[in-house]
């Protein structure tokens, strides 16, 4: 598989996919939305991409927030990046538990520190952090813990 | 009369037919099972350095000198100046009273242990604290003891861990004192009795009179099963699963801290040292020094204790050369390779003793 | 092997006992908490609790400038720590839009294949006392003194090396480098070949290794682990071999895998890379061109053009990855570290459910995590 996976990408899912740009041989980039994202991973998963590398999450004060998917292949060396933008104040997203396996760790780690809620996701505890600090979204740009001036 | 025949009446004097000699012999019992504690520390320090030279790094070689001799003396005195901690939910008779048991059965072992067999005036006398008919019945008996140790120690704790960890060893030494068992009876089958005393001199006759052959050449398949029972009774590599610290932190002594694992800690190497002399007493030939040959004028006392040490290194090579077993396997092994050895090996004993006799 | 088996939940049955493995346990290579639910020797369900050293590294790192990130990266696994800088050097080079000079990367190639070799040294010394193979442990140590002097001597430090920069290394090697290394190096390799028919003829060893804690390549798939375990299930997916980075293309290696993805596989595989990565040492120091070794334009305050990389690497256990957003200021915007500890970590839950209590110290050391990495 190549970069003509971006390609049909686009053309399968027309309106939740846009700003596709392939800045190098490896790396796709595509923005696509919030609603539609688990379609998106299934396509994506049946055309041959069975590893979700990484799940970040991106604070992008004052409005907007963004969860980032990098998915690539066992067998291909392309790496695309999704890119999905959610509203700041009520971040929620379908959690991809079900297609794959290991998105449930990088789901718990990114709702504890950025308050990214993950919908349907079957375990959601927080993972890096202790309990107390639930609420506390330690990696949003305004927040007031940091840097530990005591 | 020379000066031998004097030192020797003197000797039989003392010992033997005074008011006072029951008392004299029970200070020298005492004097005896003390050095064979010090056989034990003995064992300590030879694992530290010998296990060390095999591994390619020196053992303990600042305290004492060049040689780390008096390392163990270091750690005795660490070991008393500890706090004593018995956790809450602990039961606190069982807690305290396992390493007791666990001693008093070492204590109880070296009882038996005879050194050496002199002929003096025209009567045999025995080196051992006591001479009893049956003492290898009474040592497999004992040495039972120490599964009860084990036991309370796990129970006592009142921890999860120590409690797997008693289970599994309480499991493990059940399964491998039969075939200790039945080796035991296959050596006493061929000389014929059970006292260790006549084991040892019925392989100095063993095809012709005066042969000085070891049971090792008569039994070797007992040999190997009696070996490799003793390494998991003990509780040494392959089979210390008890004490794999990676699996259930240090088994049955986890809660234990200061001298009470210490003591836990030295009837375990003390129950080693035990099992070297049985080895070297039932299957190495004893004092009688080596096959054919004979004593070679050094007394038997140094062969006995020459050809313990040689046990020993032993034990202390197969921990540095081997992994260890998982729990099941170990139990298998016991029961479905040990035991059917061993009866094989009852059955070529009774066979060659008969053959033999 | 069951997916679902991340939560665990009381005991309900009298034979059921909760163990807690954790967080401090000689087993372990840093602090987390493994709940296992035990009936009798099986284990019915098992959860791994993380978080005991999370250190906040990604806020930090969003306060920190480019340059002094760098020797903050050697931390996220200190025995990577030369897989650390390299993907993080490349990360902002391409941001930066430079290149490492010939020679540079050239000595990337050789202190990355060193720190493999360390690596695996380590990993299987620590496998090997967790598997009761004391010995194993202090002979593999001692060879790994010999590969941490060689990178001593290029480094200057024996642990946390920060021997990368943008656009080149720190400093070049040593006069006389090439005949040291290739000696220890020699030794080195008739000792690993020894030690690998040692492991692969012990009659014990054998018997607690062999077809103990099966990761089949779907499950691997599935599971997201990349590195020797999916190696050791038959797949060849090497990122030297697949997204060739600095030199690796012109170099002849071979990916090692196995068949089985049991613990010895994965084990073996892990001896068979050090042989390897021996073997692309000696290709480097012969092919090495002469040269500067950093470019001379490497600015104090480096101020990347605003933009994304996400740059891989294979980390000796798996895959490494790096996403940072530029805003072109002199401080990323966003770093995530993407460890691969990270993903062995998560897949042992599932790995250990079905088996025995006792294997539980072997199977968790073979996927040789790095609990630092885990919790950044």
């Amino acid at each position: 598989m190549d970069k003509t996976i971006m390609i049909e990408l686009s053309n399968t899912f027309k309106d939740a996919v846009s700003d596709v740009d392939v800045p190098s041989p490896n790396r796709a980039v595509a923005r696509i939305d919030p609603g539609k994202v688990k379609e998106i991973m299934q396509f994506l998963l049946d055309n041959g991409f069975d590893h979700l590398s990484c799940v970040s999450g991106v604070d992008y004060p004052p409005d907007k927030m963004e969860v980032v998917y990098h998915v690539t292949s066992y067998s291909a060396p392309l790496v695309i990046t999704l890119k999905a933008s959610l509203p700041r104040d009520d971040p929620n997203i379908d959690s991809l538990c079900g297609i794959y396996w290991n998105a449930n760790w990088y789901e718990r780690e990114t709702y504890e520190l950025y308050g990214i809620k993950f919908n349907d996701c079957p375990y959601m505890k927080v993972l890096l952090l202790i309990e107390e600090m639930e609420g506390e979204w330690p990696l949003r740009k305004d927040y007031a813990g940091y840097p530990d001036l005591t | 009369m020379g000066i031998f025949e004097i030192i020797m009446d003197t000797l039989v004097f003392i010992f033997a037919t005074n008011p006072f000699s029951p008392w004299i012999r029970g200070v020298l019992g005492g004097l005896v099972i003390g050095a064979v504690f010090g056989g034990a520390l003995v064992m300590v320090y030879l694992e530290r350095k010998f296990l060390g030279d095999m591994q390619s790094r020196i053992g303990p070689n600042r305290v004492g000198g060049r040689f780390g001799v008096l390392q163990l003396i270091a750690d005795a005195i660490k070991l008393f100046t500890k706090e004593d901690i018995i956790p809450v939910k602990a039961d606190k008779w069982l807690f305290i009273g396992a390493p007791i048991v666990a001693l008093t059965s070492g204590f109880l072992m070296v009882a038996v242990i005879p050194f050496d067999y002199l002929y003096i005036n025209g009567n045999y006398y025995a080196v051992a604290v006591s001479r009893m008919d049956i003492s290898i019945l009474y040592l497999e008996a004992v040495s039972g003891l120490a599964i009860f140790a084990t036991f309370m120690a796990g129970w006592g704790s009142s921890s999860k861990y120590a409690v797997l960890a008693a289970f599994r060893n309480v499991a493990k030494m059940i399964g491998y004192e039969v075939p200790l068992g039945i080796t035991i009876i296959s050596v006493a089958v061929m000389a014929h009795s059970l006292d260790i005393v006549e084991i040892v001199e019925a392989q100095s006759n063993l095809i012709y009179e005066g042969s000085n052959l070891w049971y090792i050449i008569a039994q070797p398949l007992g040999f190997i099963v009696f070996f490799i029972a003793l390494l998991a009774d003990v509780g040494r590599i392959p089979f210390d699963q008890t004490e794999a610290e990676e699996e259930l932190v240090a088994g049955w002594a986890t809660e234990y801290s200061g001298m009470r694992w210490g003591l836990a800690f030295f009837a375990e190497y003390l129950h080693a040292v035990v099992g070297s002399f049985i080895v070297t007493l039932l299957f190495l030939g004893g004092w009688n020094g080596l096959p054919i040959v004979g004593n070679l004028f050094i007394p038997g006392i140094f062969w006995v204790i020459g050809k313990t040490i040689m046990v020993m290194m032993l034990f202390i090579w197969i921990r540095a050369a081997l992994p260890r077993y998982r729990i099941d396997q170990v139990i298998d092994i016991g029961w479905k390779v040990l035991i059917p050895l061993a009866l094989l090996n009852l059955v070529w004993a009774t066979i060659i003793g008969l053959t033999l006799a | 092997m069951t997916h679902e088996a991340t939560q665990i939940t009381s005991p309900t049955k009298p034979s059921e006992i909760l163990l807690h493995l954790g967080p401090q346990h000689p087993l372990q290579p840093g602090p987390f908490l493994l709940d296992l639910k035990i009936e009798g020797e099986t284990i019915r369900e098992a959860e791994l609790k993380i978080g005991y050293i999370h250190k906040g590294m990604e806020k930090v790192f969003e306060d920190r400038t480019y340059l002094q990130i760098l020797p903050l990266t050697d931390r996220i696994c200190y025995l990577a720590s030369n897989s650390n800088n390299d993907v993080y050097c490349r990360g902002v080079e391409e941001l930066l839009g430079i290149e490492p000079t010939d020679r540079a990367k050239y000595l990337r190639v050789l202190t990355n294949e060193l720190c493999r070799l360390q690596s695996h040294l380590l990993g299987i010394g620590e496998y090997a006392t967790d598997v009761g193979f004391l010995t194993m442990f202090i002979y593999m140590v001692r060879e790994r003194e010999g590969v941490v002097s060689l990178l001593e001597a290029i480094t200057g430090s024996r642990l946390n090396h920060n021997y990368a920069r943008f656009g080149g290394v720190a400093n070049d090697l040593p006069p006389g480098y090439k005949e040291m290394a290739l000696k220890t190096l020699g030794e080195l390799k008739k000792q690993v070949k020894s030690h690998d028919n040692m492991l692969s003829s012990d009659s014990i060893y054998l018997r607690r290794t062999k077809g103990v804690g099966v990761l089949t390549a779907k499950e691997a798939g599935e599971l997201g682990v990349a590195g020797p375990p999916l190696r050791a299930a038959g797949v060849e997916y090497d990122l030297r071999r697949m997204e060739p980075y600095l030199v690796y293309d012109d170099l002849d290696f071979k990916v090692i895998t196995q068949n089985d993805g049991d613990v010895f596989s994965r084990v073996k595989v892990r001896l068979l890379e050090i042989l390897e990565s021996i073997y692309i040492i000696e290709q480097c120091l012969d092919q090495m061109p002469s040269g500067p070794y950093k470019q001379d334009v490497t600015p104090y305050i480096t101020r990347p053009k605003a933009g994304e990389v996400y740059a891989r690497i294979e980390d000796p256990r798996g895959e490494m990855a790096m996403y940072i957003i530029s805003d072109g200021s002199d401080k990323p915007y966003r770093f995530r570290i993407r460890g691969p500890a990270f993903a062995t970590a998560q897949a042992l839950p599932p790995l250990l459910v079905g088996g025995y209590v006792a294997d539980v110290a072997a199977i968790a050391a073979s996927m040789d995590s790095c609990t630092s990495e885990v919790d950044r």
